[in-house]
């Protein structure tokens, strides 16, 4: 590790993997914990039940992350 | 309405388009262009296979009865593919190492080839995938009966079933290698990926925007209690999100298409994303259906079928019709992979087996194990379509499709334990997967399969009301007095319960088989190890001409010729058979667990290779696993010992080396200040006889006098200097020659005798009368002696001085002894006394630098003699021995 653009990129893949196993636990977190419960008020977003907006939004947020992420993992 | 022959011809229509697609795929990848065949995308759609009919009009079902509860369906797998860096990168490596062929082969490989497991796997997979079968043929002529009310559902479905087995014969078992991927099978799924996703798509903008007039104007419409969220999260919302995680990984054709038929690892990188995407695309429209469905049709439609029943209620015709489509892709797709994975299994863990037995005897001589490995796969898919038939026969199409498909789930989420135990624990044992597997099926058939049939089969109603004979602790729906619980949470609880309690224990209580050992760290360890090191199969009664003739059977004859000239090419025969070595063994084996599973592959190979037992040499390289652990422990041990005996050598050579340096400095600053002294002098009576003026002549010649002296003392220091110098780096060569000691001992003391006889020192002399001759140089020996009389007579006075000088022989050596009766020299001293320019006392006397002793010493040592100071009571005892000359010296 004398080399400390060798050592930065190690580091970064490393962090990249570890939020790799991140992701999924995150996802858990935002969908099948009781956090989810803080969304269910009868509340509406430009018309549409607040709850159906968390559900699809975190889902598009997921896959937009693991794309991100996939796309990364994939070269290194 | 669309007549019922528009229907047929539409679908026959697309069933000839499907096998038209996958006829032309097929003859692609056969030409070698199969380049776009591979892309991610494609792998990503053949995957989407997750979304059958059951998704395609049960989501809208589930939506309509539960609202948001059906999310978690499409949510388990999305987490399980945006997690895929944890567990289906490492599954998917597996499956290619061990050239997997289903999900009964992995667990059975994973441990140790098992037969029992692996037929086990089969039959629970059979069990399970049965009614979803049936489910796609149910919802295919359930939508039949939307266009036809007076059309004959069971011939329906039978024709159904028949073209789907028709299909998936023809592109499902080309190849003998259930590994190999099916090129034409996965371009056909990929296609009905597609439409199915336009076809819900576009039902759904249809339902969105041509009938709700916007989303937030559909939302309005739903009644509140569906749009509550009172089943978020519930115990049902995160059973059913673990379970759809479970079953993505095993549902047997889930594994066929993430695993099997993945051609390249770096797919799933883009699966990963894209997969779940499509999901979320596949959803977004389900609940908008619903609602809609609930607000516009009649009181009483079945909620299963608002995506195909809102257009027709529209006169929307084609839209109507593409949607008919897209579900008759759901269920197609799913039944064709189904039906593949089935019957690899089927075939490969139960027909083979049955057949290498019955048939043990003559594996060597009968027929084309070819053959009959395809027509046992045929079979097997017309039987399993058969026994889906059959099923949707018997029930009667009853039940709402989402719970068919739970409970197809929840069988399959069984062989969790021992999948996620085999791939993360080294300590998974085959009998802590059977007992496992068997607790987990047991209790899943008792209290969520059997019971779904509503007393017609095995369980009676009474049973299942009341419990068998009437204990009530033992009712399948309430097991153990567990009541309140949603059937299919209160089953999976106690299922996964038991299963995985099991499954650690036996794996704890139990040892492992070598074969198992193996395979388990194959697995556990699968990116730490080197591809080279496969399973040790090690075999010595096979004959190559035996392996030949099996893989000939098996493989094919030329893709048989092909394996086994590269195998002796590698082995550097440019012709003829490879040897049968361990390494030619296991690529044979690996070869056939391609197409016929780990356990059927291994048999027959041990059939020929003899035994099928582990070999000692096998069980001596576990050993040696061990053993290379304890030696490789050993000789970091040793390593650490050697280390820090070098350093201790370092640091006393060090310490040397520093003392040496203090001993350099010491004798440059002892060597100027010896040579200043006498230059101070010569200079200072330089100065006198220079300066003053009128010097008498006798004082001025006394200062020439000591100038002189002067200058003669610093010669000899120079003298003496450079002759140490010179005898320390060892150029010094003195000629050698017979000398007689006596003589030497002589000459030294008539040179000393002004000094003895003015000190008024009494010699003593003990020599023998022979003459002893040693080999020497006379003027260096004579020198040494002056130096060491002079000494005793300077230093080494007594009361009244006394020399003794002996001469002793002994062992070729002679020895002369020089004792005085001085005050000797003390202990601490004797060390220094041989150091350059040391001296011992304050009686110093001119002319002596100090160099005589390491002179001496130098000379002797030179000379292969030695001179040692031997400690003594009184007085200071020197001994120089010196070689005697031999009679060759002589001559």
């Amino acid at each position: 590790m004398n080399n400390p653009d060798l050592a930065t990129s190690a580091t970064r893949k490393r962090k990249l993997r570890d939020s790799a196993l991140l992701l999924p636990l995150f996802g858990v977190f935002l969908l099948v914990s009781p956090f989810i419960t803080i969304f269910t008020g009868p509340v509406t977003v430009f018309g549409l039940p607040l709850i159906f907006v968390y559900i699809f939004g975190v889902w598009l947020g997921l896959v937009i992350l693991a794309r991100a992420m996939a796309r990364r993992l994939d070269k290194g | 309405m669309l007549s019922l022959n528009a229907l047929i011809t539409a679908s026959l229509g697309y069933a000839i388009l499907l096998f038209a697609i996958a006829f032309w795929a097929e003859r692609r990848a056969q030409a070698g262009q199969i380049s776009w065949l591979r892309t991610p995308f494609v792998y990503t759609l053949s995957i989407s296979v997750y979304s059958t009919g059951w998704t395609f009009y049960g989501a809208v079902g589930s939506a309509a009865r539960n609202g948001f509860e059906f999310v978690t369906i499409y949510l388990g797998p999305t987490l399980i593919f945006i997690g895929w860096w944890w567990l289906l990168r490492k599954l998917l490596r597996v499956g290619r190492a061990q050239r997997i062929t289903s999900i009964a082969d992995l667990i059975s490989s994973r441990y140790g080839k098992s037969t029992s497991l692996a037929v086990l796997v089969t039959l629970l997979a059979v069990i399970g995938s049965t009614p979803y079968i049936a489910l796609q043929l149910q919802s295919i002529t359930l939508s039949f009966t939307v266009f036809e009310t007076g059309g004959n559902a069971d011939l329906t479905a039978f024709w159904v079933a028949a073209g789907l087995a028709a299909f998936t014969i023809l592109f499902g078992t080309r190849n003998v290698d259930a590994n190999e991927r099916h090129h034409g099978v996965v371009t056909a799924i990929a296609v009905e990926a597609i439409v199915k996703l336009l076809a819900l798509v576009s039902v759904g903008v249809f339902v969105v925007w041509g009938l709700g007039g916007g989303p937030a104007e559909i939302f309005a419409k739903a009644p509140p209690e569906m749009l509550s969220g009172s089943n978020i999260f519930s115990a049902r919302w995160v059973s059913l999100t673990m379970l759809s995680a479970m079953a993505i990984l095993t549902l047997p054709r889930m594994f066929q298409v993430i695993v099997v038929e993945n051609s390249d690892e770096k797919h799933l990188a883009t699966a990963s994303w894209a997969f779940p995407g499509y999901l979320l695309l596949m959803s977004l429209f389900v609940l908008p259906i619903a609602i809609m469905g609930n607000a516009l049709l009649p009181e009483g439609s079945n909620p299963d079928l608002y995506v195909l029943t809102l257009p027709l209620s529209q006169g929307q015709n084609n839209l109507a019709l593409f949607a008919f489509l897209g579900g008759f892709s759901s269920a197609t797709s799913m039944v064709i992979i189904a039906a593949i994975a089935l019957s690899t299994m089927v075939s490969n863990h139960i027909i083979m087996p049955l057949w290498l037995r019955s048939a043990s005897s003559k594996t060597q001589t009968s027929g084309d194990v070819r053959t009959i490995l395809l027509r046992s796969r045929r079979f097997s898919i017309a039987g399993i379509l058969l026994l889906g038939y059959l099923y949707f026969r018997l029930t009667g199409g009853s039940g709402a499709l989402a719970s068919i498909g739970l409970i197809a789930f929840a069988g399959s989420a069984q062989i969790i334990p021992s999948l996620l135990g085999g791939l993360f624990w080294r300590g998974a044992t085959r009998n802590g997967a059977l007992m496992g597997l068997l607790a987990g099926f047991t209790l899943w058939a008792y209290t969520l399969f059997l019971p779904s049939f509503e007393g017609s089969f095995i369980l009676s109603k009474s049973l299942i009301a009341n419990g068998p004979f009437g204990l009530e602790f033992l009712k399948p729906e309430a097991l153990f007095g567990l009541k309140g619980y949603d059937p299919l949470v209160h089953s999976l609880f106690w299922s996964m319960t038991f299963n995985i309690i099991l499954f650690i224990l036996g794996s704890l209580f139990s040892t492992p088989r070598p074969l198992e050992r193996i395979q388990s760290s194959q697995f556990v360890d699968v990116f730490r190890l080197d591809k080279s090191t496969g399973s040790y199969l090690v075999s010595r009664s096979a004959t190559s001409e035996d392996l030949f003739t099996l893989a000939q059977r098996i493989l094919g004859t030329n893709p048989a010729q092909r394996l086994f000239s590269e195998l002796a090419k590698q082995q550097g025969k440019d012709q003829g058979l490879p040897d049968a070595t361990d390494k030619v063994v296991q690529t044979l084996e690996r070869e056939l667990a391609g197409s016929v599973g780990a356990a059927s592959a291994h048999a027959m190979v041990s059939q020929i290779a003899g035994g099928g037992t582990v070999s000692v040499d096998e069980l001596m390289k576990i050993a040696d696993e061990t053993a290379q652990i304890l030696e490789y422990s050993q000789k970091l041990e040793n390593q650490s010992h050697r280390l820090e005996r070098t350093a201790q050598e370092l640091r006393a050579a060090n310490a040397q080396l520093t003392e040496m340096g203090a001993q350099k400095d010491a004798f440059l600053s002892q060597v100027s200040h010896e040579l200043r002294t006498p230059m101070t002098s010569i200079r200072s009576f330089s100065e006198i006889l220079r300066d003053t003026d009128g010097l008498d002549l006798p004082d001025a010649k006394r200062f020439l006098g000591i100038i002189q002296e002067e200058s003669e003392r610093l010669t000899r220091l120079l003298d003496e200097i450079l002759d140490l110098s010179h005898l320390e780096s060892g150029r010094g060569q003195m000629p050698l020659e017979p000398v007689v000691l006596q003589d030497a001992i002589e000459k030294s003391l008539s040179a000393t005798g002004a000094l003895i006889e003015e000190a008024g020192v009494r010699v003593e002399k003990t020599l023998p009368e022979a003459p002893v001759m040693v080999q020497a140089n006379f003027d260096r020996l004579a020198q040494v002696f002056i130096n060491l009389i002079s000494n005793a007579v300077k230093y080494g006075r007594g009361k009244t001085p006394e020399l003794k000088i002996g001469l002793t022989v002994s062992g070729g050596v002679a020895l002369v002894s020089m004792a005085d009766n001085g005050p000797g020299i003390s202990p601490a001293d004797r060390k220094r006394v041989f150091e350059k320019f040391t001296r011992l006392s304050e009686a110093n006397l001119a002319g002596s630098a100090g160099l005589g002793l390491p002179i001496s010493r130098e000379i002797m040592r030179n000379l292969d003699g030695d001179l040692t100071l031997k400690s003594s009571r009184r007085g200071a005892v020197f001994h120089v021995t010196v070689p005697l000359s031999t009679p060759s010296d002589l001559g």
